[in-house]
Order: structure tokens, then C-alpha cells, then sequence
């Protein structure tokens, strides 16, 4: 049997059906940088206080096909629930696991060159450095420590309406630096 | 199939136009971090590409470091092993812990508790 003691029955874990319905439920969003989150909700984000379950996680069936065809032709993904083990990519655990995995991923990518950028425009803004263009590589690099991953991101990117540019802006809400619209990314 | 075979698609993946994730998901998820508001759309795509890359990425990595590779199985704990193992998944360890059977932890709480008292 399945040493996993985690459930998800709503009646083992004491929670009325009522909140359960419709598979949604209230998720407060994490302001983990601290006070400085609450004050900002006059500038119209207080609404996204709460998001659902589906809002923050990307499709899981796309999530799915996409390990899929990472891993060869006949591997499969397993849950922990052992009854069936050998359950085609129809398990849950390890799949939501990557679910939140990726989730977190896009918020760490989002934040870590804003850091940086954040931190690049204080010097700047000090006077002691001339304004440097800051690279997406050079955010995820220092973070991720693994060349080989930062290395597979194509040096020129194809953008959505097909043209190729090699060239991407991180805009924030009061930064606004003449001269420093482009930042190249290696 | 091949490991070569499956190069050449992971290849494909790669420089391929076409993304498989929801745009609109991404855009929203990036927002929830604080202090954006605008989103360049090449910031949007690439970021969308590159999830794209980390699933396959996090998927190979866990299914070549774990036991899987006789069974053919991707397991959750595999993804735990390598979130602890590998630097570059460091960052994923909260929302990968390994999991214990309950009694053995409760039984390692009592254990310590025990140290605690000899103390």
C-alpha cells in the first residue's frame, strides 16, 4: 500500500463539501516581500488578492504532453497512488507536481532580472556606473548555475509574429530610463 | 525509441515558432509577482518558450537520475531526488519535499523527543 498519507477527501479533512464545489477554491496570492505589497492596492491590483486554482497553474494536459515528449517513447508517469501503476500519463501526482513546479519557475524568472534590473537602475541612478543593458541570461545564470540550460534559450529569438529580433524589455511601472530600451540578451 | 530520435524532436521543440502553453496563463502568473505591470510580448514569449524547455529539461533530468530507467516510469519521487540533487532545481526543493510514511516521522519526533529529555 501506498505510504502517501496525503488526502484529498474532503471529509477526512474536515472540510464541508461547500467549499469543494465546482473544484475551485479561494488561493491567497503570497506577498512574500512584505509590508510594502499590502500598501499597493489602490493602484487598481487589489482584485487579484484572490486567483483560482486554474489561474495559476497552466493547463495540465499541456504540462503533460510536454514531458511526454521529453522522456522516450515508452516512458510513463506514475502517480503515488500504487494501485495503478502503470497508469499512462493518467496520474495525477507527479504531473500537478510539475504544475506547480512551472508555476513557480515563471514567477522566479520574472523576478530574479527584476532584481537585478532593479538593481542595475539604483547604481545607475547613483551615478557611478554609465547604464548597462542587462541580460536575461545573466539573471537566470547567476540563479540557476547551469550553462548548459541557460545555453538552449536560442541567441536569436523567433517572436510571436514571426519575425526574428534578438532583443527583450522588462518594463516596470516607475522605471522609465531614456536611452535604455533594449537589453540584449546572450 | 532511440535516444537519437528523441534529440532530434527535443531539437525540433527548441527552435520551433510554435509554443504549447497558454500565453494568456503565463502573462497572468508573471503578473502575480509584484512590482510588474507591463509585459513586453518578446519577455512574454521567451518566457513562455523557456517553460516550455524547463518541463522537458525537469522531465529528462528526474527520469535519467531516477530508478525509472528499468521500470520506465517518471515517479513524483524522482522529481524530489532531483530537486534536492541537481543545483540548478535547488530552488524547487520547498514545493518538492521527499515524502516519509507518517509513523516514521512521528516515530523520528519521538526519538528526538527522547534525546531532548537524556539531555
Amino acid at each position: 500500500m501506498d505510504g502517501d498519507s496525503s488526502t484529498t477527501d474532503t471529509t477526512q479533512l474536515g472540510i464541508t463539501g461547500e467549499y469543494m464545489t465546482g473544484g475551485t477554491y479561494v488561493l491567497q496570492t503570497q506577498d512574500d516581500d512584505g509590508d510594502e505589497s499590502f500598501n499597493d492596492h489602490e493602484d487598481g491590483n487589489g482584485s487579484k488578492d484572490y486567483f483560482r486554482e486554474q489561474d495559476i497553474y497552466l493547463p495540465i494536459a499541456n504540462v503533460a504532453r510536454i514531458m511526454k515528449n521529453a522522456i522516450p517513447q515508452t516512458g510513463k508517469v506514475i502517480s503515488g497512488n500504487f494501485k495503478n501503476v502503470s497508469c499512462n500519463l493518467g496520474s495525477k501526482d507527479a504531473k500537478e507536481c510539475v504544475q506547480e513546479c512551472v508555476s513557480e519557475f515563471i514567477s522566479f524568472m520574472t523576478s530574479e532580472p527584476l532584481k537585478l534590473y532593479l538593481q542595475k537602475f539604483r547604481e545607475a541612478m547613483k551615478g557611478e556606473k554609465g547604464i548597462t543593458p542587462v541580460t536575461v541570461s545573466e539573471g537566470l545564470g547567476e540563479e540557476l548555475t547551469d550553462e548548459s540550460f541557460t545555453g538552449q534559450l536560442p541567441a536569436g529569438l523567433i517572436t510571436a509574429d514571426g519575425q526574428q529580433q534578438n532583443v527583450m524589455v522588462y518594463t516596470t511601472s516607475y522605471q522609465q530610463i531614456p536611452g535604455v530600451q533594449q537589453i540584449q540578451f546572450s | 525509441m532511440s535516444g537519437k530520435n528523441m534529440e532530434e524532436k527535443v531539437e525540433q521543440a527548441t527552435n520551433s515558432k510554435n509554443i504549447s502553453l497558454p500565453v494568456s496563463r503565463v502573462r497572468l502568473i508573471m503578473k502575480s509577482s509584484p512590482d510588474v505591470s507591463c509585459i513586453n510580448q518578446d519577455a512574454l514569449f521567451l518566457t513562455t518558450k523557456a517553460t516550455e524547455l524547463f518541463v522537458q529539461h525537469l522531465a529528462l533530468s528526474s527520469y535519467k537520475n531516477g530508478s525509472g530507467k528499468e521500470t520506465n516510469t517518471l515517479s513524483y519521487s524522482d522529481l524530489a531526488n532531483v530537486a534536492e540533487e541537481t543545483e540548478t532545481f535547488q530552488f524547487l526543493t520547498d514545493i518538492l519535499p521527499k515524502k516519509i510514511l507518517a509513523r516514521d516521522y512521528l516515530k523520528s519526533l519521538e526519538e528526538m523527543e527522547k534525546d531532548d529529555e537524556n539531555l
